[in-house]
């Protein structure tokens, strides 16, 4: 799992199931097993209701849907997808989740695949009147766009670093202390391919001019460079283990069993929390940025509810949804309807705080970033060089 | 029993009886694992992220590179360890529960076996970091009383954590099978050998470890088998990038590698089903359902 930061087959029986159908429902509800809990179609739903599948993070709770709905006009039922992009492309290219959902919240860089076999549409931006507030490096992300059309719109962006206690390891700045022999066994990294590897190609690209062009997307030579690396640090005994979770990740720094990892930014304010002087790291090599993508389900439109899907995510750029996400998850829309929005309801949000977390995630990205990819282009090759390095 | 008769009931009225239980079993066990069996000799379908119809060996192949067979054999190494740890432990406790307790003690000692059960998998193996780690329970004990100058990092993220949280976990599916046979051995017997002279390790060792031996084995393959197919133990509190079956398997669903998926599968239950079915030819654990000592 990647960020899970917080902690049918019974659709309309057809007369002639054609062989991949026959295939698909079947194993739909053999494969339950291995691709998590399938789901079952809703019952009928009213017509401004959206279903938003979605990594938990972009959840604001029944209460904010509620006002979401009241100010936008549109229901939405949320399901957390897990944020693992695996299972959610498994479910959207042989499950049924367009026969289920909308739209969907991912992790981006499956943008790309996804578009390509017809399994999202892209977005109508003239639908989308608050597309143009948002930040014009949010707009620019390279993955959004599969041959020239938007398919996917940033609905939450930030940037990672490593966190450090500050009393173990002093001043931080580079990636390099993670693979430093002198915190040998005190280290550790996310159990989790797409943000290790991408945080290991920054540094040997930055630090020690290992030539690679992407560190979001590595071809097969350089992909082999990185792992070689981390295979060796593995090896010489460098890292504590590899997380999985936020929960995980937290007890890790509090117990102190690691002194510098890898790590989400709001581990080090729950860590702050409980006691524990541990800081993010500013690295000289720059940071990971992701986003999370709000992608229309080819389902939706087959359904026509493509309009309802765009005034809902027209919606999530409108200000109060970023807000409320803001408020609850310290994670940013990227668009300053933010602020707009809290200043006209002043009552209900701290417009400082909008402020400051927006100022926040833009001196991140005001430095050196290099964008997560969940799907590159050599993703398969990917997890075989990650089983390597687990049996190393 | 006759040919007509089972249990007493007639063998047509038996037959319903079962029925439901074997449509379930086969619906929803030996279909899926057919499919299963099948589809790990597809191929994976880049156009479709899905699976086609094209027969290939290539999925058994990429089972042996990588690292991954060697995954397999670890993984069954620490559920053998694992399982055999317990059953070390699940005797004498079973003993004490079914042959030294009364039935109040015994149903109150069985019921505290089965507390771990109680609360979820996770909770418990993650209970295991805050007392194993650099600041846990155990290393502050040995630093305060000396016997440690400085945490003993060993204690987790390593082999010794995970079979100890699998051990902790399961160690009642090796018990139970051992105390139901127990509680079916014929009291007569070991009153016969007391009434011949025979000590409680002399009477132990000839007479009650014979006919508890199939609980053994019973259990013995049940902790195997589910310490086979577990991940928590293995992600949370063995070093770094630790894999099992279990981990793999979903580290190929997230590429979408659904026939490697469905090979490592097909590799794991034919050799739990030859495991079981070796265990039954060798120690014939039929005689969990025979009646004992009579």
């Amino acid at each position: 799992m990647t960020r899970n930061r917080w902690n049918n087959p019974f659709q309309g029986i057809q007369s002639q199931l054609s062989r991949r159908q026959l295939i698909e429902n079947t194993a739909l509800g053999v494969g339950a097993l291995a691709v998590g809990s399938l789901g079952l179609p809703r019952a009928a739903r009213a017509a401004n209701e959206v279903n938003f599948w979605a990594t938990g993070t972009l959840d604001i709770g029944d209460d904010g849907w509620e006002i979401f709905m009241n100010e936008s006009g549109v229901k939405v039922d949320f399901t957390d997808n897990g944020n693992d992009p695996g299972p959610v492309i498994a479910k959207l290219a042989a499950g049924n989740a367009n026969d289920i959902y909308d739209v969907g919240g991912l992790q981006g860089g499956s943008e790309k695949e996804l578009a390509k076999r017809g399994l999202i549409s892209p977005w109508d931006l003239s639908q989308i009147p608050n597309y143009t507030s948002l930040w014009q490096w949010a707009k620019d992300i390279p993955y959004l766009t599969y041959e020239g059309k938007v398919y996917g719109i940033p609905t939450v962006i930030n940037a990672d670093s490593i966190i450090a206690l500050r009393e173990k390891a002093g001043n931080v700045d580079s990636y390099g202390v993670v693979f430093d022999p002198k915190l040998k066994g005190k280290t550790a990294m996310e159990d989790a391919w797409i943000n290790s590897v991408t945080f290991t190609a920054i540094y040997l690209k930055n630090a020690e001019n290992t030539k690679i062009a992407e560190p979001g997307n590595l071809t097969a030579d350089e992909l082999g460079l990185v792992m070689e690396f981390l295979i060796k640090h593995k090896k010489d005994g460098q890292f504590r283990t590899f997380w999985n979770g936020w929960e995980q990740g937290l007890q890790l720094v509090v117990n102190r069993e690691v002194w510098v990892m890898t790590g989400w930014e709001p581990i080090v304010y729950a860590a702050r929390d409980r006691g524990v002087d541990c800081y993010y790291a500013v690295p000289q090599e720059g940071y990971e940025a992701w986003g999370n993508n709000a992608i229309l389900l080819k389902g939706a439109v087959n359904r026509g509810l493509s309009k309802m899907a765009h005034q809902f995510v027209n919606a999530l750029l409108a200000g109060f949804y970023g807000c409320k996400l803001g408020t609850r998850r310290g994670y940013l829309v990227p668009t300053d309807n933010n602020v707009a929005y809290a200043t006209a309801h002043s009552a209900a949000f701290d417009r400082a705080k909008v402020k400051e977390l927006g100022e926040h995630v833009k001196a991140k990205f005001s430095s050196k970033v290099y964008w997560q990819n969940t799907r590159p282009d050599n993703f398969q090759l990917y997890e075989q060089w990650w089983q390597r390095l687990r049996n190393a | 029993m006759t040919d007509d008769k089972v249990a007493g009931l007639p063998a047509a009225n038996a037959f319903f009886l079962a029925l439901p239980s074997l449509v379930v079993f086969v619906l929803m066990g030996f279909t899926p694992l057919v499919l299963i069996a099948t589809w790990s000799f597809w191929s994976f379908d880049p156009d479709t992220y899905w699976i086609k119809p094209v027969w290939s060996l290539t999925s058994y192949v990429a089972l042996l590179q990588d690292g991954r067979a060697s995954v397999l054999l670890r993984t069954a190494g620490l559920a053998g360890l694992t399982a055999a740890a317990s059953t070390l432990l699940a005797v004498p406790a079973a003993t004490v529960v079914g042959l030294l307790s009364g039935r109040r003690r015994a149903a109150l000692l069985v019921a505290l076996f089965t507390i771990p059960f109680f609360t979820s998998g996770l909770v418990r193996a993650f209970a295991w970091r805050l007392v194993l780690g650099r600041e846990g329970i155990i290393n502050n004990v040995l630093i305060s009383l000396g016997v440690a100058d400085t945490p003993v990092e060993w204690l987790l993220f390593s082999d010794f954590a995970v079979v100890l949280g699998m051990v902790a976990a399961y160690l009642p599916f090796a018990i139970i099978p051992i105390v139901l046979l127990f509680a079916r051995i014929d009291q007569s017997v070991i009153r016969a050998s007391q009434d011949l002279g025979a000590g409680f390790w002399m009477m132990f060792s000839t007479i009650v470890l014979p006919l508890i031996m199939p609980g053994i084995i019973a259990g013995f393959l049940f902790v195997f088998v589910v310490a086979v197919g577990t991940s928590m133990e293995i992600q949370l509190l063995g070093g770094a990038g630790a894999s099992s079956t279990s981990i793999m398997i979903n580290d190929v669903m997230r590429v979408v590698n659904f026939p490697l998926a469905f090979a490592i599968a097909t590799v794991v239950v034919i050799s739990l089903i030859a495991l079981v079915i070796i265990a039954n030819g060798m120690l014939k654990l039929s005689r969990l359902f025979e009646e004992l000592g009579t």
